[in-house]
C-alpha cells in the first residue's frame, strides 16, 4: 500500500481527494500548507507526494524543489489548465507529472500508479553500455560505478529507452510506454524528465551519449 | 474657350473665380484709365488743332483785303494748313482732303456762326473736321459774318498710334496681373482649404476606427464650429466605446472569475461523487438514481465550467498555441479512437499530411465537430481530410436534416441551440464557439453550411506554414 | 461667369481707336476782316466823330495812327487836333488788359481831344479784329511825362 502524502489548502477538497484516493487503496496524509507537507515529508517519508501548487506560504513550486533536493520521491502536481506557467515551472521543479483540477480520482490513481511502476518488464540481467550499467533485477544504476539515485520515472525511462538501444523513440511512444498517458499527453514531461536524467548519468548533458536527440522524432539510447 | 471643362475641386474653383475676378479687376482698371486717357487724349488734340487754327485766321485776316479775291481765299488756304477749304460765295480755295468735309458741317457753321469740329473715319482713317466763318466786327463790337467760310481737315491717325499704344499697355497690363493673381489665388485658397483638409483627415481616422482623431479649430469661422461639432461627436463616441467595452470587459472578467470560483467545489464534487457511485450496490433504487444523477450532473457541470474557462482565455487573449509536427490524419484517428467513434465514421484521408499544430486544440475540434453530427444529424458521418499546397482542410459531413437558414448564422453562438425542443442536450453551448475560436488561433477557419443532398457540412481550415511560436 | 467675360470682351474692344463724334462747338470764331479801319477826328463843333476809312483791309494798329497823324483829309469839314510831324511810325505793344503806342510825338503836339483821337482809332482796330473791348491805352510820349504813365479809355467806345 504505497503512502501517498497530500499537499492542498482547501480543507473539503483535500477531505475529498482523502476519500476518493483511500478507496483506491492508498495510504493518504494530508497536510494543509506547504510548511505542514514538509515537515510532514521528512517525518512521514512517503512514496509519493500529490502537491497542488496553489498554496500559502511557500507556495508549490518551492515544496516541489525541496523534495527533490532531499531524494528522488516522485512529486505528481494538482494545477488548473491554462495555468500552463505552472506546469512548465512546476516540471522544471524536478515534478514527474501533472494533473488538472478539477480530476476524478480514477485518473489520479492511475497515474500515481504509473509513476510509482519503476520497471513493466521482465529483468534480463544487467546491461553496460560504455560506463554505465544498469541492473534490471536490481533496478539500481551506477555510472564509473558510483551509484546513481533516479527517480521511478527516470528510472523507467532509461529502462524503456536503454532496451532497445539505437531505436529511436518519439515523445508520444515514451509517453505512453513510461507515463502511460494516452495520445494527448504532454511531450514536454519527456523532455524535462530526460534533462534531469542527463544531468544524472551523463558526463557532459550538452552532448549526451547515452540519451540522444533525434530532431523531429525524438530520442534515442546510443548508440556509443 | 469650352465650358464642359468645368473645374471639379474645391481648390480650381477657388482659384478660377479668384483669378477671373481679379484678372477682371484688373482689365476694367487697366481699360477705365486707358479709356479716359485717350478721350482727354482726344480732346485736348481737338481742342490744340482748332485752338491753332483760330490763332493762324486771327494772325492772317487784318492783312487780307476785304472783301476777298481769289489770291486772298489762297492766301487763306495756304495760311492754315493742307486739305483745307475756303469758300467765300461763289468762289472757293481747297486742296487736298478737303473733299470729306459734309454737308451738315457746312450747314453747322452757317446756322451757329462760330467754329465747329467733327470727328469723322474716311478712307479708314480718323480725321478731325473744323469749320468756321471769319467775322466782321464792328467798332461797337457786333458780329457780323463775313461770308467766308473756312474748312479744314485734320488727320488723327497718329492719336490714334497713341491710344492704340495705350489699349495695348493697358491689355499687357491686365495680362501681368494673371499671374501674381494665380499665386495669390493659390495661396488663398491653400489657407482656407488646409483646415478642410485637416478636418477631412480626422473624419477619416475616426472612420478607420482612431477615435482619439481630433482637429483643432482655428478661428472662430463656420469652419471651427464645424470642427467643435466633430470634435464634440468624435468625443462622445470615444466616451461610448470606453464604457462599452469596459462592461464587456467587465463582463467577461465575471465571467471567468466565476467559473475559476466554482473549480474548487467542483474538486470536491468530482473527488466524492466517485466515492459515491462505488457505493450504490448496496443503496435503494431511489439512492441510487439521485447517486447516479449526481455523478452525471457533476461530469457535466465540470465540463461546462472547463468551456467556460477556455472561453475566458480566448476573450483574455491568452489562450496559447503548443505547435507540434502532426500527421493530421493520425490526430484525427486518435480522436475518434478515443472517444470509440472509429466504427461509426467513415475516415477518407490523405495520409502523410504533416503540418504543425496544437494536438489538444485539434482534437477539441474535431471532437466537437463530429459529436455533433452524431447528436444533431444522422449517420453516416462523414470525415475528409484533403489538402492543398497552402491549407489543410477537415470536412465533417453527416446525412440529417441539415441546417436551417435561420439557425445557419448563429451556429457558432455562444449558447446558441438549434433545437430548442431537445431540452437534454448534452453539450455545453460553447461547443463550436470554442472550435472556431481554436481554429482562428491557428489562424485557420471554421464554417458552417449544407450538403447539395442535405445534411450539415462543417469545414476546418488550416494553413500549412505556421511556424514554431 | 460667361456674363463677366462677355462684358470683358466688350469693354476691350470699346477701348480701341477714335470714335467718330457729332458735330460739337468749337470756340468763337476768327474775326479781323474789314473794308478798312476807323479813324476819329474833331468836327467844328468840338466833337470826337469816326470816319471809315475804306483800305479794303483792316490792317494794324500802326498802320491806322499812320493814317490818323497825316489828317483827315481834303473836305475840310474835320480837323485834327494832333500837330503831326514827319515821322508817322508808331510801336504798339499789346499786352493782356492794356495797348501801349510808343507815339514819334510830345505832350504838347497833342490837346486832349487830339489824345482820345489817339486812343479811340487804337481800340477802334483792335476791337475790329476780334480783341476786348475792355482794354486800357497807355500813350507814350517822346518826352518824359507823366500823361505818358495814364491808362486811357475812348469816350466813344466803352
Amino acid at each position: 500500500m504505497p503512502a501517498i502524502l497530500l499537499i492542498e489548502d482547501d480543507p473539503l477538497v483535500r477531505r475529498g481527494l482523502e476519500l476518493a484516493l483511500s478507496r483506491h487503496g492508498h495510504d493518504i496524509r494530508a497536510a494543509e500548507t506547504g510548511e505542514d507537507g514538509l515537515r510532514e515529508f521528512s517525518s512521514a517519508t512517503p512514496d509519493l507526494v500529490v502537491l497542488d501548487l496553489m498554496l500559502p506560504g511557500i507556495d508549490g513550486i518551492q515544496v516541489c524543489r525541496r523534495i527533490r533536493e532531499a531524494g528522488e520521491v516522485p512529486v505528481i502536481i494538482l494545477t488548473a489548465r491554462g495555468d500552463d506557467f505552472d506546469v512548465v515551472e512546476g516540471l522544471a521543479a524536478g515534478a514527474d507529472d501533472y494533473v488538472i483540477k478539477p480530476v476524478q480520482p480514477t485518473v489520479l490513481d492511475a497515474r500515481i500508479r504509473a509513476v510509482l511502476r519503476r520497471s513493466d518488464s521482465a529483468p534480463d540481467g544487467v546491461r553496460v553500455h560504455g560506463e554505465l550499467r544498469i541492473d534490471t533485477a536490481a533496478l539500481t544504476v551506477t555510472v564509473r560505478d558510483t551509484p546513481v539515485p533516479l527517480t521511478p520515472t527516470e528510472l523507467r525511462l532509461l529502462l524503456t529507452v536503454s532496451q532497445s538501444a539505437g531505436q529511436v523513440f518519439s515523445r508520444q511512444q515514451l509517453l505512453e510506454a513510461v507515463w502511460e498517458h494516452d495520445y494527448l499527453g504532454d511531450s514536454r514531461l519527456v523532455d524535462n524528465c530526460v534533462q534531469r536524467l542527463r544531468a544524472k548519468i551523463e558526463q557532459d548533458a550538452a552532448a549526451p551519449r547515452y540519451v540522444q536527440t533525434v530532431r523531429g522524432f525524438g530520442y534515442r539510447f546510443g548508440p556509443l | 474657350m469650352s465650358w464642359t471643362l468645368r473645374p471639379r475641386g474645391l481648390r480650381a474653383r477657388l482659384v478660377v473665380a479668384f483669378v477671373l475676378v481679379t484678372v477682371a479687376g484688373a482689365t476694367a482698371a487697366a481699360w477705365s484709365s486707358a479709356r479716359s486717357a485717350s478721350t482727354a487724349l482726344v480732346t485736348s488734340n481737338q481742342q490744340r488743332l482748332t485752338a491753332s487754327t483760330a490763332d493762324q485766321l486771327a494772325a492772317i485776316t487784318p492783312e487780307l483785303s476785304y472783301p476777298p479775291d481769289q489770291a486772298a481765299l489762297d492766301r487763306i488756304r495756304i495760311a492754315v494748313g493742307e486739305n483745307t477749304l475756303v469758300t467765300f460765295r461763289g468762289m472757293q480755295s481747297a486742296d487736298g482732303a478737303a473733299g470729306l468735309v459734309p454737308g451738315t458741317l457746312r450747314t453747322a457753321v452757317q446756322e451757329q456762326r462760330q467754329m465747329v469740329a467733327q470727328r469723322i473715319t474716311a478712307e479708314g482713317k480718323p480725321w478731325l473736321l473744323i469749320g468756321t466763318p471769319i467775322m466782321t466786327t464792328a467798332v461797337n463790337g457786333s458780329r457780323t459774318p463775313s461770308g467766308i467760310e473756312v474748312y479744314s481737315v485734320r488727320d488723327l491717325t497718329a492719336v490714334e498710334q497713341e491710344i492704340d499704344s495705350l489699349t495695348r499697355t493697358a491689355v499687357a497690363t491686365s495680362a501681368l496681373a494673371l499671374l501674381p493673381a494665380v499665386f495669390l489665388a493659390l495661396l488663398a485658397a491653400r489657407s482656407v482649404l488646409r483646415p478642410v483638409r485637416d478636418l477631412r483627415d480626422t473624419a477619416r481616422r475616426l472612420a478607420d476606427g482612431d477615435l482619439s482623431a481630433r482637429t483643432a479649430p482655428q478661428g472662430a469661422d463656420e469652419l471651427a464650429a464645424l470642427t467643435d461639432t466633430v470634435n464634440e461627436m468624435a468625443a462622445s463616441l470615444q466616451d461610448s466605446m470606453v464604457t462599452m467595452q469596459r462592461m464587456q470587459s467587465d463582463a467577461r472578467r465575471f465571467a471567468a472569475d466565476v467559473s475559476h470560483e466554482l473549480r474548487t467545489p467542483l474538486s470536491t464534487l468530482t473527488a466524492v461523487v466517485e466515492v459515491l457511485a462505488g457505493t450504490t450496490a448496496g443503496m435503494e433504487p431511489d439512492a441510487r438514481e439521485s447517486a447516479e444523477l449526481a455523478v452525471t450532473e457533476t461530469e457535466r457541470l465540470v465540463r461546462l465550467v472547463e468551456d467556460l474557462m477556455e472561453v475566458s482565455r480566448f476573450d483574455a487573449g491568452t489562450a496559447g498555441l503548443r505547435l507540434e509536427e502532426t500527421n493530421l490524419a493520425d490526430a484525427v484517428r486518435d480522436c475518434l479512437r478515443a472517444r470509440n467513434w472509429l466504427d461509426q465514421v467513415d475516415l477518407v484521408a490523405a495520409d502523410n499530411v504533416v503540418l504543425r499544430c496544437d494536438r489538444r486544440r485539434l482534437d477539441v475540434i474535431v471532437a466537437n465537430l463530429v459529436g455533433n453530427a452524431f447528436r444533431h444529424g444522422e449517420p453516416p458521418v462523414l470525415v475528409r481530410i484533403s489538402v492543398t499546397q497552402e491549407e489543410a482542410a477537415v470536412e465533417v459531413t453527416d446525412n440529417g436534416p441539415g441546417l436551417s437558414e435561420m439557425v445557419l448564422p448563429h451556429v457558432f453562438d455562444r449558447f446558441y441551440k438549434a433545437d430548442a425542443a431537445r431540452t437534454r442536450t448534452p453539450g455545453s453551448g460553447l461547443g463550436l464557439a470554442i472550435a472556431l475560436e481554436n481554429a482562428r488561433l491557428h489562424s485557420g477557419d471554421l464554417t458552417a453550411s449544407n450538403n447539395a443532398h442535405g445534411g450539415a457540412r462543417f469545414t476546418l481550415l488550416l494553413p500549412r506554414g505556421l511556424e514554431k511560436l | 461667369m460667361r456674363t463677366l467675360v462677355a462684358l470683358l470682351g466688350v469693354l476691350t474692344l470699346a477701348g480701341c481707336g477714335i470714335q467718330p463724334s457729332g458735330v460739337s462747338d468749337g470756340g468763337e470764331a476768327p474775326t479781323g476782316l474789314a473794308t478798312g479801319p476807323t479813324l476819329y477826328f474833331v468836327d467844328a463843333s468840338q466833337h470826337l466823330v469816326a470816319q471809315p476809312r475804306q483800305g479794303g483791309r483792316l490792317g494794324t494798329i500802326a498802320d491806322a495812327i499812320a493814317l490818323l497823324l497825316s489828317g483827315p483829309g481834303g473836305t475840310g469839314k474835320l480837323h485834327t487836333e494832333i500837330t503831326a510831324g514827319e515821322v508817322t511810325r508808331t510801336d504798339v505793344a499789346i499786352s493782356p488788359g492794356v495797348i501801349e503806342v510808343r507815339l514819334p510825338l510830345t505832350v504838347d503836339d497833342v490837346t486832349s481831344l487830339g489824345i482820345d483821337q489817339l486812343v479811340c482809332t487804337t481800340l477802334a482796330v483792335h476791337i475790329q479784329s476780334g480783341g476786348s473791348r475792355n482794354v486800357k491805352v497807355r500813350l507814350v510820349f517822346t518826352l518824359a511825362t507823366p500823361e505818358s504813365d495814364r491808362l486811357r479809355t475812348c469816350p466813344l467806345i466803352s
